[in-house]
């Protein structure tokens, strides 16, 4: 073969490759580069017959081939791209798209974690730092300095557990009745201005049912500043709901009892379940649904804990965790808080 | 406390409807549990006499009765048992409305029943026997509406009186408290005129002041009645179950009527005749009326006669002076107490009764002279013999208002309000009227209100007037910066990361019992015992958390689970042995140093691994039993960051591990946890089939002592990874098997530029030889500088391969 005929053929090959190309579609295109520039391909063939050339020829030559090479190939990526074609036939399916996936372990967080740690979030968000309190508590913190005086029927309230075990005053150490104690450790041992949350378990004598626990959980929260009013209580409540319940929640207060802030306040949050119909399973129809206890902090509390009431003021606030996560979660039963069934508890 | 609402309205100068007091009442912070119809609603119904009764043809336990009903005789069909000829029976006709809707014609059991003979439920009626057909008194006239024979239709309220609002409980405050704040009239109850002589009968000698601050006696003679019936429905109503003697039920009604209680003595049965409010003397003793021999103590206040206790003191009376039903002549005592006294003695003997519940609460020192003389009205007018002869109001102590400087700018700043002074001064006028207008205003404290202590009080008492929704929500608080507490964020990491790992959160009781204890082969003598536990079950504190891990594993392994991966973050306490200052471990923001603390307290985080991992099959394979290096591979997880974290051969695991199959777990010098197998005796004492229970616990003090509170402090710092190539090498060699990983590891693990060493395979058996095993390590090399040539690695290998043999004898694998 010389010069003359190896053009030719280039030639050749370059008109059939341009004509197959007008008409290809994807799967004539991928036999097309197959046809030529494949590893057995015309074109690929007629590069490898250069070697029986002279050097000064082969040199010519094989830029024109490589030249052709690159034409072509830029064309067939211009068609493949006009075609939206790829390599492989995608409709075809290589395998079973439908099969499960690797069963990866899914842990899960208890449903009353969920809910305090949303929680304490909201309230993080409105400035409140998270303290943590013991379990087993004294007299002192639990009681006394939360206003409910020995002998005083308050304390009624409240069943309380006492354990083995007594305080520096001799009286029975016991499992704290609520998270309050949190507030009087806090105040005793930080500076004001001060906003704290905690969360955690407490501990009530009474039988347990749907709806009672001798074990659940409170959130507690306060704030200790000057010239706090409970109209900041109010806007600090309506400011958490709305973190939890949307925009649109809003907060009514009642007059309630608690030996530690006065006035003290039940705190109801605007239904978000129903739109007020008759029929709402969370609020009965009423539109609200009660979720805290709150109110302005009690002078004794305050004095209780070194300060003067004239100069700092603040509030507090309270809530069973229990009730929320009921509510956020659909869970008709207390009890199952404590069941640990994982096919409940993997469904979170 | 129950209030019926036409009691309650005796007293109020307007018609409040059920739903209208109800929404007051809620308004004002009581909280209403329940509103039930009582008394006779029903109508349609006459009394009836039954004349003949027959089997029913078609049923056994259905009877025919003929019931005469004054106009006619009509045949019914009745299902009750205790029927009989010649009773008087209610019977509702066709029509009648019933507590179940309107009575219809009825076919039962293809006979015709044209009306109904009536059991109380049926007629709605409350506080009945209810386990067959009403039985009427033979009194009853046949044909006669049979709604007249009982209370009018009524509600009783069930509200609930908490400790600040106690001077509302009774009918009489509960009124006086809707007239203060709804501006409406109060009515006050009908009294006798104070004309008796205040001596000659009776001496009342108050020896404890300070606990009894006024004894007011009043005798009646000729005193004795019946109950008459319409206070007796309004006792029923209260929840009381009237005796039928006077001379007993007028008391409990004064003091439901009016919040003070009260009681009657026998005159004839107190010796001197005289009372004497003194301390008890030591030994000596009481017989309730209650029938309780009480041994009474010198702390306790009693209510003597010249000789013997026939009280004790505000809390119940004594069998001795009690009156009975020969009873002609009556004390009546309304006296006011010390409320921490009463308190104490209903504590120490057990004993707690209404009128104990009312004094603990405090009653109102101003009351007890109306009451009595309250009393002594309806006794004459029940008793037309009664006469009044003696009155004594022995009043040492006498109430002296409590007065408290108040501002509208005061109460405004503590609610945060704009209320107009004139709103808060009608309000605070409604509970005082004799307020005036002088600024600041000198509230005095009506002597009812004992709750009224600041200004704080007043604040709540004008949000009541007005109402809290009053209250606005708005803020000037400053921003604050918040952070939290380490305890509680390391928690919440160590969660995070276990769920991620595929380990489920649960939550179980502290409390466990002795039985557990010994299950888990815990240290008995460390255990908190609580003092009034609720049951055996309940007995204890736990000092680990593996008795509820097991119960977990059992409650759900029962319920068809094959797999369980659980955690549980949460409270174990120990009692120590050395009293410590502050023994507790829970890191909290603001724990206060606890003096001779003889127990510990610590935040617990601990889980087990069982079955198979993952816990659900894959179509392709790949599920393996959970072992001992699954839940290595957790922990290894979850530490990873931690700087300082090992494992370490454990010398003295929890007596629930396995001994040999545990691992302690350190961060730098400080211990923070093990795990291994549980002790196969634990899963057997726990009945438990497969033993194969991997077991980890997780003191967070460890981690929280290491947690940096700031972020920038505990992100990790990140080391540059090599630009050129990694070259990698396995290494096939065969060493006896007594040699540990661990050491083989520690002893290669410095060669130069030796990025990883990974351990890839471990094989014993066939073609290795007794006690040899194969083991392939994997070698990653890479320079920070230059490209490794293969020479370089070829010398590194060469090393490795003689520090192996030399130090474990290990051959190259052929």
């Amino acid at each position: 073969m010389n010069q003359a005929d190896w053009k030719n053929k280039l030639a050749l090959i370059r008109d059939g490759f341009l004509s197959g190309l007008a008409a290809a579609d994807a799967a004539a295109l991928a036999e097309l580069e197959t046809h030529y520039l494949g590893r057995k391909g015309e074109l690929t063939l007629s590069l490898r017959e250069l070697k029986d050339f002279p050097l000064e020829e082969r040199k010519v030559l094989g830029a024109l081939g490589n030249a052709l090479k690159e034409e072509l190939a830029a064309k067939l990526d211009a068609r493949k791209a006009e075609t939206g074609a790829g390599a492989v036939d995608l409709k075809k399916s290589q395998f079973d798209l439908t099969l499960a996936g690797y069963p990866f372990a899914k842990g899960s967080l208890h449903p009353l974690t969920l809910t305090v740690d949303k929680m304490c979030d909201g309230f993080q968000k409105l400035g409140f730092s998270i303290a943590q309190g013991p379990l087993i508590e004294e007299d002192y913190f639990n009681f006394e300095a939360l206003n409910f005086p020995p002998d005083h029927p308050a304390r009624d309230m409240q069943d309380t557990f006492y354990v083995d075990l007594k305080d520096a005053s001799g009286k029975d150490l016991m499992l704290r009745t609520h998270t309050s104690p949190v507030q009087i450790r806090t105040m005793k041992t930080r500076t004001p201005p001060l906003r704290t949350v905690s969360a955690g378990r407490v501990f009530r004598s009474e039988a347990v049912d749907a709806s009672h626990s001798f074990a659940f959980h409170q959130l507690e929260g306060f704030c200790l500043d000057r010239n706090i009013t409970m109209a900041d209580l109010k806007w600090t409540l309506e400011a958490f709901m709305q973190d939890l319940f949307g925009s649109s929640a809003k907060i009514a207060f009642s007059p309630s009892f608690f030996p530690f802030v006065e006035p003290g306040a039940q705190a109801a949050v605007s239904c978000v379940f129903c739109g007020s119909e008759a029929a709402c399973p969370v609020c009965k129809g009423t539109g609200w649904i009660e979720l805290l206890g709150a109110g302005v902090i009690h002078p004794n509390v305050i004095r209780a804990c070194g300060y003067d009431p004239e100069q700092w003021s603040g509030f507090a606030f309270g809530a069973g965790i229990e009730r929320f996560a009921m509510l956020l979660f659909g869970i008709k039963d207390m009890r199952m808080f404590y069941e640990n069934d994982l096919r409940i508890l993997k469904q979170l | 406390m129950k209030i019926l609402h036409s009691w309650l309205m005796d007293f109020i100068g307007a018609e409040l409807g059920t739903d209208d007091l109800a929404a007051r009442l809620t308004r004002l912070g009581f909280n209403i549990e329940e509103i039930k119809k009582t008394g006779a609603a029903f109508s349609g119904v006459v009394v009836g006499r039954i004349q003949a009764i027959e089997k029913h043809p078609n049923a056994d336990k259905l009877s025919l009765c003929e019931v005469d009903t004054g106009s006619e005789v009509i045949k019914v069909v009745c299902g009750a048992k205790n029927i009989a000829v010649g009773q008087k029976i209610p019977f509702a006709r066709v029509g009648a409305a019933l507590a179940g809707g309107a009575l219809k014609k009825a076919r039962i059991r293809g006979v015709d029943s044209e009306g109904m003979i009536c059991s109380a439920g049926e007629l709605g009626l409350e506080g009945y026997d209810n386990s067959g057909i009403l039985v009427l008194p033979d009194c009853a006239p046949v044909g006669a509406d049979a709604k007249t024979l009982f209370p009018k239709a009524d509600h009783v309220f069930e509200v609930e009186i908490t400790p600040n609002l106690a001077y509302c409980l009774s009918h009489y405050a509960l009124a006086r408290e809707l007239c203060v704040f709804y501006g409406l009239a109060l009515k006050k109850p009908a009294v006798i005129g104070a004309s008796a002589p205040e001596k000659g009968i009776a001496g009342i000698t108050i020896e404890a002041p300070e606990l009894c601050p006024r004894y007011v006696a009043v005798v009646v003679r000729n005193a004795a009645a019946g109950t008459p019936d319409w206070m007796a429905a309004r006792l029923r109503a209260a929840g009381v179950n009237p005796k039928g003697n006077l001379l007993i039920d007028v008391s409990n009604y004064v003091m439901y009527e009016l919040g003070q209680p009260i009681h009657c003595f026998d005159l004839a049965g107190l010796s001197g005749p005289e009372i004497r409010v003194r301390a008890a003397r030591a030994g000596e003793t009481m017989k309730t009326l209650d029938n309780q021999d009480l041994k009474l103590a010198e702390d306790m206040l009693v209510i003597a006669d010249k000789n013997v206790p026939v009280a004790l003191a505000g809390v119940m009376g004594a069998v001795a002076g009690a009156v009975s039903d020969s009873t002609k002549d009556i004390l009546i005592e309304s006296a006011n107490f010390a409320p921490a006294s009463i308190r104490r003695t209903s504590r120490k003997t057990g004993i707690k009764s209404e009128s104990s519940y009312r004094f603990e609460r405090g009653a109102d020192p101003e009351l007890p002279l109306y009451a009595a003389l309250r009393l002594a009205r309806l006794i004459l007018d029940c008793a037309p013999g009664a006469k009044v002869e003696q009155i004594t109001d022995n009043y040492p102590s006498k109430h002296v208002p409590r007065v408290i400087e108040v501002s509208a700018e005061r109460i405004n700043a503590i609610l945060g309000t704009q209320i107009p002074e004139k709103d808060i001064f009608a309000c605070l006028k409604a509970i005082q009227p004799e307020l005036k207008g002088d600024r600041p205003w000198q509230f005095s404290v009506p002597g009812y209100r004992r709750d009224i202590e600041s200004v704080w009080d007043i604040a709540e008492e004008a949000a009541r007037y007005i109402g809290y929704e009053a209250i606005p929500s708005v803020s000037k608080m400053p921003m604050m910066r918040a952070c939290a507490a380490p305890s509680f964020e390391v928690a919440a990491e160590l969660k995070g990361r276990l769920a991620c790992l595929g380990f489920s959160e649960v939550y179980n009781y502290d409390f466990i019992s002795l039985r557990d204890f010994r299950n888990c082969l815990l240290n008995e003598e460390e255990a908190v015992s609580l003092k009034n536990p609720l049951s055996a079950e309940f007995q204890f504190l736990r000092t680990a958390m593996v008795a509820g891990a097991l119960k977990t594993l059992s409650y759900n392994l029962n319920r068809g689970r094959n797999s369980v991966s659980i955690f549980e973050v949460g409270t174990v306490f120990r009692k120590t042995k050395n009293v410590g200052e502050t023994a507790c471990a829970v890191s909290t923001c603001g724990l206060i140093p606890r003096k001779g603390c003889r127990h510990c307290e610590e935040t617990m985080c601990a889980g087990l691994m069982y079955g198979s991992f993952p816990d659900s099959e894959f179509w392709r394979g790949g599920s393996a039993a959970a072992d001992f290096y699954h839940l290595k591979g957790v922990m290894n997880a979850v530490f990873s960051g931690c700087g300082g974290f090992r494992f370490e051969k454990a010398k003295n695991p929890p007596a629930y591990f396995h001994p040999g199959a545990s691992l302690e777990m350190k961060l730098g010098n400080s211990q923070a946890g093990w795990l291994g197998l549980l002790n196969p005796l634990v899963a057997r004492n726990s009945d438990l089939k497969d033993n194969q229970i991997y077991y980890f616990e997780l003191p967070l003090k460890a981690l929280v002592a290491a947690h940096k509170p700031e972020f920038w402090q505990r992100a990790a710092q990140v080391k540059a990874v090599s630009a050129f190539p990694n070259i990698r090498r396995d290494l096939s060699v065969v060493l006896e098997d007594k040699f540990e990983w661990a050491d083989i590891e520690a002893a290669i693990a410095k060669a130069p530029d030796l990025s990883a060493v990974q351990l890839i395979d471990v094989y014993k058996g066939k073609n290795i030889g007794e006690n040899l095993k194969s083991i392939t390590i994997r070698f990653t090399f890479s320079s920070m500088e230059k490209t490794l040539t293969d020479a370089e690695i070829n010398a590194y290998i060469n090393a490795i391969l003689l520090k192996l043999s030399l130090n474990f004898g290990a051959k190259l694998r052929a």
